[in-house]
């Protein structure tokens, strides 16, 4: 078991790194990029939503802002492409923090729904300052590197998104372990309990929810940069929020590698309904049944199925209740 | 010293005074009682002084501090720590990690610290251990029994170091080896120190285990005093009986 779960994540990064080299051709390079792409959106997700339990379907709102921010400060301002990757991120983590300390006022439903106002609103905002982000039309991003063919881009990339899903685990597992974790994971379980034990669940919140918006920028400026054109009612889409939520909790919120089995499912499932039913909204649908499915049927994810104890050992009183025993007279 | 004093504080519920006007003053290292009938105010004055509900009106000082409208984790940080009426623990976290939730502070160093920093795992186990719990430490806290929980959320409690402890019906729905065993524990804690105020129905407990009690009725106190003069004020009778 101990040989399985350390051996299987190297093995399974080797074949990450691998894959572009093993595939026939760069449409499948181009599917694995999108799909690891997810795959780190989700994770970051998980940073908020695993932890503390706060649902959020408005991260995408994060993903067209940092895709914006990258876009226009290469484009309006001539700033190079890596510095306006990593100041966009930072301004939009400094506005999720703003937004964060409004939003996670709510709970369960409420915070749900302020999600998704958030998302609308960007796109709104974003469709109609035209004169600055071009509004429905769009807004085209110069390749940085105008050098390669379109498949070697797509190979760059995979491994830039590669890069970013390593870091994103990597903050996920380091922040499982240490007591600003376990503070997240109380907030999941009882809030006002976790506040009256010291924990600043506020400031424990916008904390998780900035981190949680700073890899997701980070995604979208890698995307800007990618793609080379940025469509608002894409980037700014309740399904791109959907989807970091569905690959999340198919694959188990309380698992590292929960969000990253989910969107290995779900990303070329996607990509797969995109080919075979054509530009339909069919596949909205299915994402939208599939979502459904998970939570009544598998509410903790594929990996709690995987490893979950066989029955749950309820322990029985009589231990304690015999040391009572015996330490009262 | 005085330990925790509080001025008129007064808190309504849409029409109903559920706390009002009620002075009361917490002398340091005593175990005090606090009764009364049911809808009498008792748990929402826990949830005043902790920080948890907003008074309309009065003041919440402890040890001379103002501490009316800090925010709940400010209250603990000061020193208070509490148990709920329903026990509360979380659920799905281990008997370890649910010890390891508690902040005494907020210094970056302490939040970025490994969960299993030794130092406070072997501050977790003595809790444990003095609860008679330290063998459960790697279960979730919903597969422990009713009366385990109440040990596992005292011992969490008291890993915030608190001075001053809130206990909110310690002995509801737990058989009367355990209540014997909890009110051994509060009288050791009060010997290290500890002052408590605890809401307790049953009477022999309270009569028993406290130095000091007092009585609660329609969100103020009524009376007040040692066990043996409390039982017989008539105030009290007639607050519990309606005579």
């Amino acid at each position: 078991m101990r040989i399985a779960s350390r051996g299987l994540p190297l093995l399974l990064a080797a074949l990450a790194i691998a894959y572009p080299w093993l595939v026939p051709n760069y449409y499948l390079v181009y599917a694995g990029a999108l799909t690891v792409m997810y795959a780190a959106m989700a994770t970051s997700w998980n940073l908020l939503g695993g932890f503390t339990g706060y649902v959020s379907l408005g991260h995408s709102a994060f993903f067209g802002l940092g895709a914006y921010g990258t876009g226009l400060l290469v484009t309006r301002l001539g700033v190079p492409w890596v510095v306006a990757l990593v100041v966009s991120a930072v301004l939009v983590t400094a506005f999720a923090a703003g937004v964060g300390v409004a939003a996670v006022r709510v709970r369960g439903a409420s915070f749900v729904i302020v999600s998704i106002a958030l998302v609308s609103m960007m796109n709104l905002v974003v469709q109609g300052w035209r004169s600055l982000t071009g509004g429905s039309t769009g807004l085209q991003v110069p390749s940085p590197f105008p050098g390669l063919h379109r498949g070697q881009t797509h190979m760059v990339f995979f491994y830039a998104f590669l890069a970013l899903l390593a870091l994103a685990l990597l903050v996920w597992w380091y922040v499982s372990r240490s007591r600003f974790g376990a503070g997240l994971r109380a907030i999941r379980e009882d809030e006002d309990k976790a506040e009256s034990l010291g924990v600043p669940t506020g400031a424990y919140k916008v904390t998780a929810f900035c981190l949680s918006a700073l890899f997701v920028a980070l995604a979208g400026g890698l995307y800007a940069l990618w793609f080379g054109s940025l469509d608002p009612i894409f980037v700014f889409s309740i399904l791109i929020g959907s989807y970091m939520v569905l690959m999340s909790l198919l694959g188990g919120v309380r698992h590292l590698f929960g969000p990253l089995l989910g969107a290995l499912i779900v990303a070329p499932a996607g990509e797969y309904f995109l080919i075979a039913l054509g530009e339909t909204q069919i596949h909205l649908t299915a994402t939208g049944l599939v979502l459904v499915l998970v939570v009544l049927f598998m509410p903790d994810g594929i990996l709690a199925r995987l490893t979950r104890r066989r029955a749950g050992p309820s322990i029985p009183d009589q231990s304690a209740d015999q040391r009572l025993q015996e330490v009262t007279p | 010293m005085s330990s925790l004093r509080t001025e008129g504080l007064t808190k309504a519920f849409g029409g109903v005074r559920a706390v009002d006007g009620a002075t009361v003053e917490l002398r340091d290292g005593r175990i005090n009682g606090l009764i009364g009938p049911n809808g009498s105010g008792k748990t929402t004055f826990f949830n005043i002084v902790t920080g948890m509900i907003r008074p309309d009106a009065g003041r919440v000082l402890y040890r001379d501090r103002d501490i009316t409208r800090h925010t709940p984790h400010r209250v603990a940080h000061a020193g208070i720590g509490r148990t709920f009426q329903l026990c509360r623990v979380f659920p799905r976290l281990t008997v370890l990690e649910n010890m390891l939730v508690a902040v005494r502070r907020t210094r970056l160093r302490e939040l970025l610290a490994g969960l299993r920093d030794r130092g406070e795992v072997e501050r977790a186990r003595h809790w444990l251990r003095r609860m008679g719990i330290e063998h459960l430490e790697d279960a979730e806290a919903r597969d422990l029994s009713y009366g385990q929980q109440k040990l596992l959320e005292l011992a969490a409690v008291l890993m915030a170091e608190p001075d001053l402890i809130l206990l909110d019906e310690p002995a509801g729905g737990v058989n009367p080896a355990l209540i014997d065993r909890i009110a051994g524990l509060v009288r050791d804690l009060n010997a290290e120190g500890r002052t408590f105020l605890v809401v307790e129905h049953n009477m022999d407990l309270v009569m028993g285990m406290c130095d000091h009690v007092i009585v609660f009725d329609r969100g103020a106190p009524i009376a007040e005093g040692p066990p043996s003069v409390v039982r017989e004020d008539p105030r009290v009778l007639e607050a519990y009986l309606g005579v």
